[in-house]
Order: structure tokens, then sequence, then C-alpha cells
């Protein structure tokens, strides 16, 4: 592996960078009471919604741009944002064929003639949800898998009970100023005892421009239920940053059990760090419940910064909270994410398994808390975060916390930083395989743990996203 | 301090007005020291020093460093500074007569003690600081060159530098081995007074040299301990350093230490830390040169109310180098350890084998232990990896004891022992391993 070698880093081409061109119902730039009241008017929302927002935004009003990450960006003007952007519908109910289009180019079956069988499919086009599919099969089992706006009109009870339970709008500068202008999102409930039959997945695509993008995700399982969701998302390539400041929060009562996955592939900007999506996203579960499992796997290969910790609280006693992610940041990428795990019942478990890979220029940082409380018994966690790093500039941090007030804990934390073996990379050459290819499996194998489990269908694409990122990334 | 409200909630947002001095070490207490030098070049050292420490921005809660450690907690305010201590006579101690050179230092003055006459003869050079400055045998500014971090600017460290009622310089000779060692006794009896220290080592290339540190305080003295030490190894130099904190456990000991390491030289670095009520300790060993190996272990045990804050980096500045570190310590009664790690990798660093592990043995409910282990790795072709484990003595290892025949207390007091072996192992003095496990046993019992 040259030094030339690594001078050819992949001009690879995001190949969901092309743009939609389509009528769009939008709001002026600027954000003030007057746009959120719009936003909501143009979403026929309930006086309390639109009243949850203005709350939301007052508060956002007195807070500061928190700005301790391992991250640098240029300041950003809240008010040169469009916050609310959706595509006119010709008809209502019907599908703009443009739109149609969009999603195949994409991939995204919007019919239920499904390619990938077995999956539900919520598609999000800038602030709206344009369809939904497989409604009927999952209302049969009492299953709700809407778009947010609609569980808010159609479900406001169980909306009201649930939403900012988990991420109240205080939380956080950018959950504030989500709560104030979410878009649209994911709304998903799963009634007791139900075990969800198929893959539910929302897919995000960002198109307008100078606009930004404030998704909100509600997933609810009552006791003994199940429910395995995938997240995915695009954006088209264009040299300004894009905010996404999304917010997703997960419930899981006794004995529930929610599997989240998130394969983000957000347009990263050019190879001088121009352009790129700004994903700034606060995820969290809440083990309401004894005996219940969240967990989160993320593929994060996209967006020029990435700034998510996606967590658990674990407050139902022998709850167990998952985190299991790869990361990879190439060109001028930057990603400071990682998790926390909040252990406040007895007995309850959790798992990190993190892998970081840097190229090119990049700056790829690890970030975690392990809290067990002073009244937790018996919990435990494991940690393994790994990065690896790919040619001479870029790098890698990794800065656990962990704090252990209760004496019958067990936690154990490891993590290891290292580059692409010289040695195994001569071993798969020497017995004909490409440098290219060599440097995949080696990956591949690196983010093993992770990406088994994803859903098959979406660990192969996952794969071959990394593979992608990566093409020609020698080192 | 300023209150603002925040309408429709009972919370209030608190802004503090962070004060520019550390309480009672401002420019009129400065003057004093200042105007009490013994020459315009200890004066000059201390004018450098003080303009920094002003500029250095004052621990408040909010800072990275400060989080764990409240800064209000530091007692500089009411502990005044000791007058500058000059040589005395201090008396005699049994570990004296195992090494060649000794340096005793109590509140009422110091005393060094040349027992093998190396001093005499030029191999080991050994001076007051002031009179180092004065002669020019070293300078603020070289001291400045070696050091690993002059970006990460402490305040307390700078106002050690400034403030400094005693200080040592000693120099060892190219080439030359001190065959039992130096052993520095730092005591201070003094209640509510601050001894503030500073040390200053540098070993010529290829010298050897053991070093010994004690810091005594008796058991309930309220008493301030501040000190600013540094090393500087030249090229195949080798030492070996430890040091015992046993300062009661009413006294405050705030520390910030660094090694700097040249080509091919090698150090062992062990820090056991026991005394007192609060100690808050920076070690920073800095590999800068190919060959460069950094080996540093640490043992810590905290019970009653003590608070323990240890910030260790193993910085590598060149490729080829090598650290290790093993901290192990263990937290009791309402006991909070603090350990943070890091270890960087500066660009171009390639090559570089470092590794770091830090164990926490929770003993019962209501102590507490915080394990931050980090990694910045600024570049590639290296091995670094870090690993942390918190958790309670074994039930299986105390099962099998047990079922031996041991009785629980005598079960759990070896487990304990056990946990701390490894880093007893690693003190070369047999007199200073029976010291540590007498404080181990203490622990244990009490």
């Amino acid at each position: 592996m040259s030094e030339q070698d690594i001078q050819n880093v992949v001009s690879d081409e995001y190949k969901y960078g092309f743009y939609t061109p389509i009528e769009e119902e939008t709001v002026p730039k600027g954000l003030n009471e007057d746009i959120i009241r719009q936003i909501s008017a143009k979403k026929q929302e309930p006086e309390w919604m639109t009243e949850w927002r203005l709350k939301a935004y007052r508060w956002w009003l007195k807070m500061r741009e928190p700005r301790w990450a391992n991250l640098e960006f240029p300041p950003i003007d809240f008010q040169d944002i469009r916050y609310y952007s959706a595509p006119k519908r010709r008809e209502p109910e019907q599908l703009d064929p443009e739109l149609q289009r969009t999603f195949e180019r994409l991939g995204i079956p919007l019919h239920e003639r499904n390619r990938l069988e077995g999956v539900a499919v919520d598609a999000v086009f800038d602030s709206v949800s344009v369809a939904t599919t497989h409604k009927e099969l999952l209302r049969e089992k009492g299953i709700i898998f809407c778009s947010f706006s609609e569980a808010v009109r159609e479900h406001p009870d169980l909306v009201r009970k649930y939403l900012g339970s988990v991420v109240p709008y205080t939380d956080n500068f950018y959950a504030a100023l989500n709560s104030a202008v979410f878009s649209d999102g994911s709304f998903c409930f799963i009634p007791k005892g139900v075990r969800c039959p198929i893959e539910l997945s929302t897919y995000f695509r960002i198109n307008a421009m100078e606009t930004g993008q404030f998704e909100r995700t509600l997933i609810i399982a009552e006791e003994g239920s199940y429910v395995s969701y995938l997240e995915g998302c695009t954006a088209p390539l264009r040299d300004r940053n894009q905010l996404h400041a999304a917010v997703v929060e997960l419930i899981a009562l006794d004995d529930a059990e929610i599997k989240y996955a998130t394969v983000q592939n957000w347009y990263t900007g050019d190879k001088e760090g121009r352009g790129g999506i700004y994903n700034f996203v606060t995820k969290r579960g809440h083990c309401r419940g004894k005996r219940s499992k969240i967990s989160w796997t993320q593929v994060e290969a996209g967006s020029a910064i990435t700034w998510k910790y996606p967590s658990c609280i674990l407050e139902g006693d022998y709850s167990v909270g998952e985190f299991y992610s790869v990361a990879l940041t190439n060109h001028k990428m930057q990603a400071d994410t990682g998790t926390k795990m909040i252990h406040i019942g007895n007995h309850t478990r959790s798992t990190i398994v993190s892998k970081g890979i840097s190229a090119g220029e990049s700056n790829n940082t690890y970030r975690s808390l392990v809290q067990i409380l002073p009244e937790a018994r018996g919990c435990r966690n494991h940690t393994q975060c790994d990065s690896m790093l790919i040619g001479s500039r870029c790098k890698a941090n990794t800065f656990p916390v962990v704090e252990a007030e209760n004496s019958s804990a067990v936690i154990e934390h490891e993590a290891s930083t290292s580059r692409i073996s010289e040695e195994q990379l001569f071993y798969l050459q020497s017995r004909g395989i490409r440098e290219e290819d060599g440097i995949s499996l080696i990956v591949n194998g690196f983010c093993k743990e992770v990406l088994k489990k994803l859903p098959l269908e979406f660990a192969v694409e996952a794969i071959k996203l990394l593979e992608m990122k990566l093409d020609k990334s020698i080192g | 301090m300023s209150v603002t409200e925040i309408p429709g909630t009972s919370a209030a947002r608190v802004v503090q007005e962070i004060a520019p001095w550390i309480a009672g070490y401002d420019e009129a207490a400065f003057r004093a020291v200042a105007d009490a030098a013994q020459h315009p070049a200890e004066r000059a050292a201390r004018e450098a020093a003080f303009q920094k420490y002003a500029a250095a921005p004052t621990p408040h809660g909010k800072m990275e460093e400060w989080r764990r450690t409240d800064p209000a907690s530091l007692p500089f305010a009411r502990m005044a500074r000791l007058p500058y201590l000059s040589a005395r006579s201090v008396g005699g101690h049994e570990w004296d007569e195992a090494f060649d050179v000794v340096i005793a230092v109590a509140e009422q003055g110091w005393q060094v003690m040349d027992r093998a006459g190396l001093v005499a003869q030029g191999a080991v050079s050994v001076q007051e600081l002031s009179r180092a400055f004065i002669e020019r045998t070293i300078s603020e500014e070289e001291i400045a060159a070696w050091a690993p971090r002059p970006d990460a600017v402490d305040k307390t460290a700078l106002l050690a530098d400034a403030f400094w009622n005693v200080g040592f310089y000693i120099k060892v000779a190219e080439g030359v081995e001190v065959p039992r060692g130096v052993l520095i006794r730092w005591a201070n009896a003094a209640t509510s007074k601050a001894l503030i220290g500073r040390l200053v080592v540098q070993m010529g290339s290829r010298s050897r040299m053991t070093m010994f540190e004690r810091h005594d305080a008796p058991l309930r003295a309220e008493v301030l301990s501040v000190f600013s030490k540094r090393i500087h190894l030249g090229e195949a130099a080798r030492v070996s350093w430890a040091t015992l904190r046993m300062e009661g456990d009413h006294a405050v000991h705030v520390a910030d230490e660094w090694i700097s390491v040249e080509r091919d030289a090698r150090v062992e670095w062990t820090a056991c830390n026991f005394g007192g009520k609060l100690i808050k300790a920076r070690f920073t060993g800095d590999a800068r040169q190919a060959g460069a190996s950094v080996e540093m272990d640490g043992l810590y045990f905290a019970r009653g109310e003590q608070h323990m804050d240890q910030k260790t980096l193993q910085a590598h500045s060149s490729p080829d180098t090598f650290s290790r570190l093993l901290y192990k310590g263990a937290v009791k009664d309402r006991g909070y350890s603090v350990y943070q790690g890091r270890i960087m990798a500066r660009p171009g660093a390639v090559r570089v084998d470092a590794y770091q592990k830090n164990n926490n043995l929770v003993l019962n409910d209501g102590a507490r232990a915080d394990s931050m282990p980090g990694l910045q790795i600024d570049a590639d072709d290296l091995k670094c990896s870090h690993g942390a484990t918190i958790g309670n003595l074994d039930e299986e290892q105390l099962f099998y004891l047990r079922s031996r025949g041991l009785d629980e207390q005598t079960a759990r007091a070896t487990l304990i022992r056990g946990f701390f072996e490894e880093i007893l192992q690693r003190l070369s003095f047999e007199p200073a391993r029976e010291a540590v496990a007498q404080q181990i046993t203490a622990r244990i019992a009490s």
C-alpha cells in the first residue's frame, strides 16, 4: 500500500445525489411563532399539538447552541433555513408519478408487490409521508404503523400519552428545535402480546434545497410485544450544508422488545468537504417494563457530520439495552457518536459494540456513558469499541465514561485502535484476491458482529454500502 | 453571582462570576513572595510563572477536568503558604540508610544528605531550585522546552511554579549510575499551612537512577500540599520513580507531574495514593523520540470520605515508542475515585505500541468509581488499546477461599491484597512495599 495509492481516494459517486423536479409547497425561510403555526395548520393539527410546538420553541429560544463535541463546523444560521417543504398533492391519496419514479430509482418499494417480501414501508419525502404500505395487514393485528402526522390526527390519545416522555423538549438544543418544527416521521404502536409479522421501515428522502429535515418517530411496544424496525435515508447532492435534526423515542413495556436499525446514507459532502448533511439526532429508548429489551443497530456511512448517541434508559428490572454500530468516515467527514446506557433497575444488562472506520482526512470519535445508579443491583455491562484507521491523515478518538455507584455491578470495557494489517492483506493477495477485495473482506470481518444484527436484506445492502464508500481508499 | 429565572418553571439559572485568582493567591500575595526573593534571577523566574498563572483559566465545575472534583473543595483560601523554607537539620528516618542521597523536607526547613559522596564528587548535583536559577544551571525556558503539553495549562500547577516555598533541581551527569538511588521525604505537620514544592530532575544521557518519594502528614492534620514535578530523561537514560502519598485522611494534595523521555530512554513510574481527604493529580508521560518507553503504574484506595481524582496521559510524540499503563484502585465506605486516562498519538507517530488498563474494586454500595479511559489517535499504523473494569470482589473466588476454611473477612482481605499485588511488585525497595502493604491492610480493616 503506497502513499500514491492512498492519494487515489475514491470519487465515490453518491448515486442518490439526483434531484426530483416537483412542485413543492413551502413556508418562507426563518423561524418564529408564525411559521410554526403555519406548519401546524398545513398538517391540520389539533390545538394541543400546536401549543406543544410553541412551548418547545419558546424553550429553545432560551437555550444555547452546544459546541462541546469533537466536531468543527461553521455557525448555523437558523433563520436561513426553510422549516417545511412538501410535494404538492395533485389529487388526495394519489401519488405523484414523479415521486413514484424517485422512489423506484432509490430502490424503495412503494407498491405492495414488493421485491422485498415482508417489509412495510412508510416513505417520507421532505416534510411529509407520501405513502405507507401494508397498512391493512397490520391493522388486522391491531398494529398501528403510519406517518406521525396521521397518528396525531387519528390516534391523539396515544400520541399525547407518550410524546416527549423519553426525550422531553427541554432535553437539549436540537431536541427543542425538533419539537417545535418537526415535519413528519413514523408512528408505530404494537398492542399487548402481538408480534409484528413483518419488518417495518421508514425511508427518509430530503429533496428541496435550503430546508431542514426534522423528523419525529415514536414507537411503543406494549407488554409482551415485538417489533423490528428499519430506517433508511438519502439526500441530493448540494453544495450547501443541510440540517437534519431528528428525534426518535422508543418505549418498551414489560417483556416487550424493540429492534431499531438505521442505515444512514445522507449526502456526505464532496471531497473538499463542501455541502453534506449535518446529522444531529437525539435517539433514546426507555425500557420501562421489566424484562424489556431495546437494541439499536446503526450503520452510519453518510453525513458531513454525524452527532448522535442512541441510548437506553434501563428502568425495568432485568431489562436489556444493546448498541451495535459501524460508523464510517471518509474524506472530510466528522462523526462524534456513541451511546449512553443508564442502569436504573436491578439486574439490567447492556452490551455495546462499536466499530469505527476512519479514512481520508476524517475525524471519528466514539463517546459513551455507562452509568450504574446507587440503587441498581446486579447490573452488567460489556463494551467493546474498536477503531480502524485507513490512511495516515485521519483521526480516531475514544472517550468512554463509566460511573459505577453500586458495588454489585460488573463492568468490562475494552477498546483498540489499529490499521488494516499488512500481513492480513498480504495473505489474501498471495491467494489471488485483489487488494480492494481484500480490504473489503477485512473491513467486513471487522464489522461482522454489528452487521449480523441487521435484518438479512439490509445487512447485504449495508455491506455493499460500506464497500462502495471505501472503494479505493486503501492505505 | 447573578440568578435568572426561567418563566413557567421553578428552576433558575445561576451564573457564577469566575474570579481570575485562586483564592488567597492573588497579585498582592504574589508581590509579598516576589519581594522576598533572594536574587533577581529567582524573582524573574517567579514573575514569568506568575504571568502564566494569571492568564490561565480559573478552574470551575463546568470544565471537563473539574467535573468530578469540585474546585470549591480546594482549601487554598484557608491555607496560608508556609514561608520560604531554608536549610535546616530535619532529622533522620529509617529508610535513609538504604539510599545514596536523601532530601528531607519538613515545615521547619530542608536538609540534603550526601550519604555516599556522589554530590561532592559532582556525579549528582542537588541544588535548591532558586540557587539553580541564580547560577543558571537550569532555566524556565529549558524546562518549558521539555514540557509535553505546553498548551494544556493547569492553574494549580502554575500556582506552584510561581509561589513555591521549597524546590530542588537534581541533575545526574551523563553515564552516571546512582547505585542506591535518591530518597525525597516531604513531611508537613503545620496545620492550615500550604507546602508548595517544585522538583525538577534532569537525567543526563545513559544515566540511571531509582528515586523514591514519600509524602507524609499526621493522620488528622489539615494541611495543603501543592506540587509541580518535572523529570527529563536524556538519551538512553533509565529512571525508576515511585511516589507514596500517605498524608493522613484530612490533607489535600494537588499535583501536576510530567516525565519527558528522549531516544531509547525508559521510565518506570509508580504512584501509590492513600492520603488525604482529596487528591487531585495529573500524571503525564511523553515519549518524545524513537525507542522511548514509558511505564506507568498506579495504586489508589479511597475510604471514608476520601476523594481521589487521577488523570493520566500517555503521549506519543514520535514514531516507534512504547507505553504501558496499569492503574488499580479500590473504594469503600463513601470513597470516590476518578480515573481519567488518555493515550494520545500525535500526527506522524506511527508504529506506536500503547496500552492502558484501569481496574476498580467497589467494595460496598455508596462508594463510587468513575473510569474514563480514552484514546486520541491522529496517526495510523499503530497499536493502541485500553481496558477498564469496575466491580466488586469476585464471588467465585470468595467462595473458593471460604470453602477452604477462611472466614469472610480474611477471604476478602486476601483477595484485595491479591488485587494490588501486581503494583506492589513494581516497587523495588522492600520497606516501601511494606509501607504500602500496611496502608492497604489498614484500609481493609477500618
